[in-house]
């Protein structure tokens, strides 16, 4: 292709109504030299600040994945078990909600001002936002690896950590709450300022869905973490088990709808940046949006179906009313994404058999195959798996084993994150303005993450089919009361999962070093487009 | 283009493949959530999350008043205690042991009464692969059937502190 | 960009605006694969379920 990327400029779809000038501070605003956009200057800042500490938190907890996966092998069995744990906890908490969260943020002002042509809300909310979480990333972390929280991420009541652990986790929380403000103002000045017309563009529209999940979850997030902290400041006597994990889990399961839609925006952005793709019915892909906001409030109950305290019918009507529709709503993702793809591409005339189009898709371009298989990893592998874990009755055979990490392994890292890797192939250049190296290497990249993932993550579920716990240092129980244990096909799977953390530790630091390298010494992009992928 | 405000008509019902896509999907969920009801009263298999409120002594105090009633035999210091079929069973999680040792009979069923005495714990019943989990303060009660006669062991799949890898137990099923 | 396709189609498609653009078999052959796969792992769990002690 010609082009640097198969975006059409603005103007041809939203026509004279679509985009107006926008409503942007002198030389507060550039055009984009390769997709025409508009780019808000202090939005680019602090998309940068962000994507920047996601790619040192998926490091760190990337460095603790290779040490943890290579202790779950039992023929390498590397730590000792305080690291183990500590590790663990490190790993949980640095990827899932540090990576995770600061792409969010950058990802949310990213969309709502260049997709709508505005400026960021406010510049000092930013700061703020950065700020907090930032420091209660550093500080989380610093305590973790003091030894003075080995209490998994969860820290489930009555485990206590060091009261300095809660209180980054809130600082994380509300800073990201206060981003999440941000975005809400740029929504709004945008509407108040006239800076499109008509409905928002759909990618704005999942970040939005994205954010009201947000907020929701973090509101759960400062209900159970603030009784938390003062408890482990011995100001509250008594936190209760079973009510610390009915809110926790409003917060962890919840976080997760943020993650899809989140990555379902990036997917269909993805889709139209790299092949032109454009949603058949937008009505549809909006209805799926909604689906997630509407029904995803009690679904914490997936992660409470083997739990005293709450009943039977409770589990069984929060899983399906609130479970099913959501997972309604991804499989109407499902379907619409890879269908936009399918008619951009036989419009572009790849029309042989079923799958001609597929095959002439642009399997070279690391955001086309990291958006691709971040498709097919999260519907194939983390959507059927967790349906099926979290049906209530079958969770009887996998609460706490390796299955769950199996599972979440195939949702929020083959789908989410490497997602947001692709994403990243296009931010680097067009919002840090600098090109990769070794673009070759960058290619493969996102094959050598997604087929390491791939075989973790199956390594784990069928580990985890015979009892396999995970968050367990020694599957050999060696030296406990009673002796305990697996057979070969159990060991067998943790051997297929160790060959997939180090291959997914490769895909891992293999992008990170070429985004460390072409943002702080690639060839800068200057008045000219991006070379095309 | 997603990316773009849309056309101004974007609200169209789904046609289609799309529309007969979403039936599909919609009367799977459906199957996905007749199941679980379906199960719960065919189903010999259900977490009906039983459960009474229980003081980690209070709790001691019974398995203590079960072990002495019902003990018939002691293995690696543990005592093996064989509860009356149909009756109570008691077991006690805490860091790092499950005690005491259970001895069932197969087809024979009890309620099995599972609390903490300190942090949370997860019960994993092998090579059968049963989990549930155990909270202090919550008298989480198992009304089981053991259908296969065998020697079972238990493991602890809730991190518990460093000695959470150690924390086994044992049931027999004559 | 070669645009392959007869001008009849093309002038057709113009008119229908979309309607007729939804020719997507082999999205519809991968969600099919997709719910089929999904049926079996489903119910193979179902069925291992089955096989363990009765708790209620
Ligand atoms: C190279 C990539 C990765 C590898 C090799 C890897 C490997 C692992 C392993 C071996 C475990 C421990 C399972 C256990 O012993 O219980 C684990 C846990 C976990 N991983 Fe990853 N992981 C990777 C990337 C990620 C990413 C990108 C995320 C999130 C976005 C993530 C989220 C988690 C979470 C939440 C846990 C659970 C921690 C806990 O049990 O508290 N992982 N991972
Ligand atoms: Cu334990
Ligand atoms: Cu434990």
């Amino acid at each position: 292709m010609s082009t640097a990327i198969a975006i059409e400029p603005p103007a041809r779809e939203s026509s004279p109504s679509g985009l107006s000038v926008g409503n942007h501070p002198s030389a507060g605003v550039r055009t984009c030299e390769t997709t025409g956009l508009p780019v808000c200057l202090t939005a680019q800042q602090f998309i940068r600040l962000n994507a920047v500490i996601a790619v040192v938190a998926l490091l760190a907890g990337g460095v603790a994945a290779l040490l943890v996966g290579l202790t779950r092998w039992p023929t390498v069995h590397l730590l000792d078990p305080v690291w183990y744990y500590r590790l663990v906890t490190f790993h949980g908490l640095n990827m899932l909600i540090f990576w995770i969260l600061f792409m969010e943020i950058g990802i949310l002002y990213f969309a709502a001002t260049t997709l709508l042509n505005t400026r960021l809300f406010s510049k000092s909310l930013a700061w703020t936002s950065f700020a907090m979480m930032l420091s209660g990333a550093v500080l989380v972390d610093v305590t973790i690896l003091l030894g003075k929280a080995d209490v998994m991420m969860t820290s489930y009541v009555p485990l206590k950590a060091h009261s300095n652990f809660y209180l980054g986790i809130i600082l994380v929380a509300v800073g990201t709450l206060i981003g999440v403000g941000n975005f809400f103002g740029t929504l709004y000045i945008a509407k108040r300022d006239k800076t499109y017309i008509g409905s928002v563009p759909l990618v704005v529209f999942g970040a939005t869905a994205a954010a009201i999940i947000a907020v929701v979850t973090l509101l759960h997030g400062a209900i159970v973490m603030i009784p938390t902290w003062l408890w482990s400041l011995d100001v509250i006597k008594h936190v209760d088990a079973g009510w610390y994990r009915l809110i926790w889990w409003g917060l962890g399961h919840q976080s997760q709808q943020v993650n899809v839609c989140a990555m379902v925006s990036v997917w269909y952005m993805l889709g139209t940046i790299t092949t032109g793709a454009k949603p058949i019915n937008q009505a549809v892909c909006r209805g799926a949006f909604v689906l997630y906001i509407l029904f995803i409030n009690l679904a914490s109950a997936h992660h409470l179906l083997v739990d005293p305290g709450v009943g039977a019918s409770w589990k069984i009507w929060n899983t399906s009313y609130a479970m099913y529709l959501a997972v309604l709503a991804s499989m109407i993702h499902g379907f619409t994404v890879p269908a936009s793809v399918e008619v951009a591409m036989r419009k572009k005339g790849h029309n042989r058999g079923l799958f001609g189009w597929l095959a002439a898709a642009p399997w070279k371009n690391p955001g086309f195959s990291a958006f691709f298989l971040s498709l097919l990893i999260f519907g194939f592998i983390g959507g059927i798996t967790g349906v099926t874990l979290g049906t209530q009755q079958i969770n009887i055979l996998a609460h706490n084993t390796l299955r769950i990490p199996g599972h979440f392994h195939s949702t929020v890292v083959g789908g989410t994150s490497l997602a947001f890797m692709g994403l990243a192939y296009y931010v680097v250049p067009l919002i840090f303005k600098r090109e990769f190296y070794a673009r070759g290497l960058a290619r493969i990249q996102p094959y050598i993450f997604a087929v390491g993932i791939v075989i973790m993550s199956l390594g784990m579920s069928f580990a985890g089919s015979y009892g396999v716990p995970r968050r367990h240092w020694d599957v050999q129980f060696a030296g406990a009361q009673f002796a305990a244990g697996f057979g070969s096909g159990a060991h067998v799977m943790l051997g297929i999962m160790g060959v997939g953390v180090v291959l997914a530790f490769v895909g891992l630091i293999t992008f990170v070093l070429l985004v460390v390298a072409a943002v702080f010494f690639g060839k800068k992009i200057e008045n000219r487009p991006m070379t095309a992928w | 283009m997603s990316i773009h405000v849309p056309e101004e008509t974007w609200f169209k019902p789904p046609s289609g493949a799309e529309r007969t896509w979403i039936g599909l999907a919609l009367a799977w969920c459906l199957v996905l959530s007749i199941m679980m009801p379906y199960w719960h009263f065919k189903g010999k298999q259900n977490s009906t999350g039983d459960s009474y409120s229980v003081t980690p002594t209070a709790f001691g105090a019974r398995v203590e008043q079960f072990v002495k009633t019902n003990k018939v035999g002691e293995t690696n210091g543990i005592p093996i205690v064989e509860p009356s079929p149909g009756g109570d069973a008691y077991l006690q999680a805490q860091m790092w042991r499950w005690y005491p040792v259970l001895k069932l009979k197969e087809g024979q069923t009890y309620r099995l009464h599972v609390s903490s005495m300190d942090l949370q714990h997860g019960f994993s019943l092998l090579p059968m692969n049963m989990n549930f989990q155990v909270l202090p303060g919550y008298d989480h009660v198992l009304t089981i059937t053991p259908t296969i006669k065998g020697e079972y062991s238990i493991v602890c799949n809730e991190f518990c502190g460093i000695g959470h890898h150690l924390m086994t137990g044992k049931i027999v099923v004559e | 960009m070669a645009q392959e396709k007869k001008p009849v189609e093309v002038f057709q498609k113009e008119h229908e605006h979309d309607e007729d653009d939804h020719h997507t078999p082999g999205t519809v052959v991968l969600t099919l694969a997709l719910l089929v796969s999904f049926a079996v792992y489903y119910f193979a769990n179902w069925k291992a379920l089955a096989d363990v002690w009765h708790v209620r």
